[in-house]
């Protein structure tokens, strides 16, 4: 059983852990280049900026808080392809690279084959010793680090790209404060709708609202949160809070 | 070196990397499926597809995960980032599981190597529609809103090192000593201050806990 749950862990982490580090690598390129990852992690690796203890200690963190969580639910969390995984590549990547023409988490063939690696070891490791982690020391890296990170992604993100938006021009300000509080209202973060507030607002403010790709992207935006809407069940929420409905 | 980054820098291995990390996202499914540890997702999301495989109703899970692959295989393409949380790990790890078993096609996730197939075949077809979609609306985000994006998103990397800060202080007093002092070094020696605060907190609160002298909260 162990060893089958070791040889299935270095599988997974090693092509899971190759592909999303060169995924990672790629976002610093985006859009030019279709990256994967998120806009957190962009934000947090920004923040690390290539120095490899602030990379390694972020990831640690959160590798402990995901150690904590496989103990006895068997579920690793996001945080392990999200954060511990490119953080601790960036870490390793940035100590053998001599190159300054740009930061070391941007070379995506570096990345990609560190990343096999630490996903291989990031995997195995979680997968069976778990267990070793103090449960105490995981529960204080989870209470410090989830509170702060759920600020930076529902409050600090959003306010500097509204911020951002408002200072690009009226047009793009009025769409992204549209858009950001319609999706807060429906996902609880305003942040997606801020970016789509962006593309459309500075679309229309270059081109026009008339310009073909505008129309487009508004098309599709809208259509996106009306998806988004229909699948988190905002529509009974809304016709409640307007009618009454069955309360 | 510089062909290898090449290569990696062209629309088909997005396709490429996308497919090998779906596989692999599918891959650590089949391992939670099989040997009960490795779901490469949160711990409320994992009960979500427990609740498909106790009862055999897997309808909550699939239209939880659904929701979310369909909007970020849209978005990704047009702000170039797809967001990996909501598209792979619970989109393909937990939505086409979850659909392929009460669709009757256990097996494919049953067996580990079919499992890394199915993710493979799965990624390889949502980075074709990915890339389709940028080809067809090339202008979508125009270059204003990138410098935009990029501009802000720089700046939110400097906000993450003072929230740690903060959130250490309110979780207790040790890791709130730590996390200044850490903080104040890595500032000193011109290192991204997130470091030192997360290091000195867990060091703090950690070393007190392991001498068992109070209780570090």
């Amino acid at each position: 059983m162990i060893v089958e749950v070791v040889l299935k862990s270095l599988v997974v982490g090693a092509l899971g852990g190759a592909a999303i580090a060169a995924g990672a690598a790629r976002m610093f390129y985006a859009p030019k280049l279709q990256g994967m990852g998120a806009f957190r992690t962009i934000g947090e690796m920004n923040a690390c900026n290539g120095d490899p203890i602030s990379h390694l200690s972020f990831g640690a963190g959160f590798y402990i808080t995901s150690a904590a969580a496989v103990v006895g639910t068997g579920a690793l969390t996001q945080d392990v392809l999200h954060r511990v995984l490119p953080n601790w590549t960036a870490a390793i990547v940035s100590l053998f690279t001599k190159d300054k023409t740009k930061r070391p988490f941007e070379n995506i063939f570096l990345m990609m084959v560190v990343g096999a690696f630490v996903g291989a070891f990031v995997f195995v490791t979680l997968n069976t010793v778990s267990s070793l982690v103090p449960i105490q020391l995981s529960t204080i890296a989870k209470s410090i680090l989830t509170p702060a990170a759920n600020n930076m992604i529902t409050i600090v993100m959003p306010l500097i790209f509204l911020w951002a938006a408002i200072d690009d021009g009226k047009i793009t300000g009025s769409w992204a404060f549209a858009l950001g509080g319609i999706m807060q209202m429906i996902s609880g973060n305003a942040l997606p709708g801020i970016i789509f507030g962006i593309l459309i607002g500075s679309n229309a403010q270059e081109k026009g609202h008339k310009a073909k790709s505008t129309v487009i992207l508004i098309a599709v935006v809208i259509a996106l949160i009306l998806a988004i809407a229909y699948f988190r069940g905002f529509h009974t929420k809304l016709i409640t809070q307007f009618f009454g409905g069955a309360n | 070196m510089k062909k290898l980054e090449q290569y990696l820098s062209h629309d088909y291995a997005f396709v490429i990397l996308l497919a090998v990390a779906a596989a692999a996202v599918v891959g650590a499914t089949s391992m939670y499926f099989t040997n009960g540890v490795g779901m490469t997702n949160e711990i409320f999301v994992a009960e979500l597809f427990d609740i498909g495989k106790n009862t055999g109703d897997y309808s909550g899970a699939a239209a939880f995960s659904a929701g979310f692959l369909i909007a970020r295989v849209l978005e990704g393409p047009l702000v170039g980032v797809l967001d990996i949380g909501g598209s792979l790990m619970t989109g393909v790890g937990v939505g086409i599981p979850a659909l392929l078993i009460a669709s009757g096609f256990t097996s494919l996730i049953e067996s580990f190597p079919l499992a890394l197939l199915t993710g493979g075949v799965i990624g390889f077809g949502l980075g074709v529609i990915i890339i389709a979609i940028r080809k067809i609306a090339p202008n979508a985000a125009p270059a204003n809103a990138t410098a935009i994006m990029i501009g802000a998103g720089n700046k939110t990397g400097e906000a993450l090192g003072p929230l740690v800060l903060f959130s250490a202080v309110a979780y207790s007093i040790p890791a709130g000593i730590g996390a200044i002092a850490g903080a104040l070094l890595f500032y000193k020696f011109k290192k991204p201050i997130v470091g030192g605060a997360i290091l000195g907190a867990m060091a703090f609160a950690g070393i007190l806990l392991l001498l068992g002298v109070g209780v570090g909260v």
